[in-house]
């Protein structure tokens, strides 16, 4: 049974599009001009209770506006969404009340009060028992570590704090969702490590759905297993991480270091790229044997060291993204 | 409830953290109030009355309508504001009703007011040119009815104003307008005795006599008590009437909005 259940939306918006200086000034004033933008073109997918799920896709995918209609903010121009039974821009009040949002970019801490103050107002406008606030906020407080900066104004806390205890306010009502627009964005590698360790955590042990979006790959390799990737508004891919590189790209690449410099013969459906005069990179599909390409190599020349290396998920996904932008 | 509470507290308390500000405010209005004295003090010419009208009844009208501005203070951007840097997103993301969170606001806002300028503002008065005691006590509760109703009407008329910036994005110029229509027409500026008669008609159609004026007439005695009901039905009909024209834009507002910035 799908928690999440999104039927064909789109949204578009109208932007305005006016010449630059003096004259493109002039020229908005008389006539304006607008531009319809499809933002979210026909995406439906379904997401199970408890699942983590990356959307990813280069910037103005249209990933933030699926994320602002998920949570209620939008509503799509047309197609359907539930959420356990709910459709969130009709009943936005009741809704938001089960749901947690992380926006990396946007604070939603009172910037002159402590932290603590903003966790106060919080557990005020989600009616938290006292009984959940209180374990919710000392399990939060040891999880990301909060405890040195818990009592400073926010303003004063350093980015990878604030996020921390941006994250720990999305979360202290239990919500059932929990969305995450580029939870690490300027955070450090030790932040960034911390924030992923707590998501998982909390996945596994409260069985929250969680979705995300970001433009870190490790992001998604650490706390996701499903991937759904967004590109001008479409959906272009949308399954396991893992199933991506049998999806797009089934190539290996074999480096090899040879004792002197070598030629090598062209062999049959590999391609040969020169590193320098010693070193050569052979990229062939999953038609080749390794077995067969490797004795073959040892035979004919002298070997140093070989070095067999899948392409990693950033260079495939560049290569959706370039492939989807050229066509 | 707790959660309206919560904010209306906060603004209170968030106020009284520029006090310097505050104090020039005070100020503000107490100079407004003895330049506008002193002009009618002159057109008076040491006349006892025109038209029937006091000085006394004059100087009662400015301290009456322009302390109750300093309370009706309904905050114009506070839509507008978080729709042009977009952190509606995250104000909508409460399980909360916005409506009721900008009530709450205004509220936390006027409470303080009420006790930080308009008594101060009013101890000024008593102190140099005096102020006329209310005509009787049920006349004084009246008044505060009506002056509550009074606020009704502002609010609403700001209220509709703000929703359309999911729409203008920056509505300055439309808010500068109507603090220009509430000043002239409300008898904050010029007491409504002394409107030409056709003009007295006019504004009877429009709501910014049922702001400030009515209050002041009805503390003064001059209504009966089925004028009362008669002027405090039309501020009921007012605010209902331009709360639905704003809740109309609220709800197509919504389906239109944008988030700037991402």
């Amino acid at each position: 049974m799908s928690f999440i259940e999104v039927k064909n939306i789109s949204k578009t918006f109208k932007v305005s599009k006016r010449g630059s200086g003096i004259p493109g000034m002039l020229a908005n004033l008389v006539a304006p001009k607008y531009e319809k933008r499809e933002a979210v073109k026909d995406i439906s997918f379904s997401i199970g209770q408890g699942e983590t799920v990356g959307f990813i896709g280069p910037n103005g995918a249209g990933k933030s506006t699926t994320i602002k209609m998920l949570s209620g903010i939008l509503y799509p121009d047309s197609g359907e969404i539930t959420c356990s039974g709910v459709i969130p821009y009709k009943q936005r009040k009741s809704y938001v009340g089960r749901i947690g949002v992380v926006f990396g970019q946007r604070s939603q801490l009172q910037w002159d009060l402590p932290v603590k103050d903003s966790f106060e107002l919080l557990k005020a406008i989600y009616r938290i028992p006292d009984d959940v606030y209180k374990k919710n906020l000392g399990r939060f407080t040891e999880m990301l570590d909060m405890s040195g900066f818990i009592d400073q104004p926010v303003r004063q806390l350093s980015l990878g704090q604030r996020m921390r205890s941006d994250i720990a306010a999305a979360l202290l009502h239990s919500p059932e969702v929990v969305f995450f627009d580029e939870p690490t964005i300027g955070v450090d590698v030790i932040g960034k490590e911390a924030i992923r360790g707590f998501i998982r955590e909390l996945n596994a042990e409260d069985n929250v759905t969680m979705i995300f979006t970001t433009h870190d790959m490790q992001d998604i390799e650490k706390t996701c297993k499903r991937v759904i990737i967004i590109d001008k508004g479409s959906k272009v891919y949308d399954g396991a991480l893992t199933d991506i590189r049998e999806h797009y790209d089934q190539t290996r690449t074999l480096e090899v270091e040879f004792t002197t410099n070598t030629e090598t013969e062209p062999i049959n459906g590999v391609e040969t790229e020169d590193i320098d005069a010693r070193h050569k990179r052979f990229i062939f599909g999953k038609d080749i044997h390794i077995n067969d390409l490797m004795s073959q190599l040892l035979q004919n020349y002298s070997v140093r060291d070989i070095n067999i290396s899948e392409p990693d998920i950033e260079s495939i996904i560049r290569k959706i993204y370039s492939r989807e932008g050229a066509a | 409830m707790t959660a309206y509470i919560a904010y209306a507290r906060k603004v209170f308390l968030g106020r009284s953290a520029y006090r310097f500000d505050h104090l020039m405010s005070i100020l503000s209005v107490v100079l407004q109030f003895f330049i506008f004295c002193e002009i009618y003090r002159a057109l008076y010419g040491g006349a006892e009355q025109i038209d029937g009208i006091t000085m006394s009844m004059v100087t009662t009208n400015f301290v009456l309508s322009l302390g109750l501005g300093t309370i009706f203070s309904p905050d114009d951007y506070f839509l507008p504001n978080k729709i042009w840097d977009g952190s509606i997103s995250t104000e909508l993301l409460r399980p909360i009703s916005f409506k009721g969170r900008m009530i709450a606001e205004n509220v936390g806002d006027s409470a303080f007011n009420l006790i930080f300028k308009f008594i101060p503002v009013l101890i000024v008065a008593l102190l140099t040119t005096g102020v006329e005691p209310p005509a009787d006590i049920p006349c004084l509760l009246l008044f505060i009815l009506s002056a509550v109703l009074g606020y009704g009407v502002l609010w609403s008329i700001s209220f509709a104003i703000q929703m359309t910036s999911f729409w203008l994005i920056n509505i300055w110029s439309l808010v500068t307008i109507k603090n220009v229509f509430v000043n002239v027409l409300s008898g904050s500026m010029i007491p409504l005795w002394f409107m030409p008669e056709w003009m007295q008609g006019v504004l009877d159609f429009t709501p910014f006599a049922s702001i400030y004026f009515t209050p002041v007439q009805i503390y003064l005695g001059q209504l009966s008590y089925g004028e009362i009901a008669a002027k405090c039905a039309i501020q009921l009909v007012w605010i209902v009437l331009i709360y639905l024209i704003g809740e109309i834009l609220w709800r197509k507002g919504q389906r239109k909005l944008i988030v700037q910035g991402g």
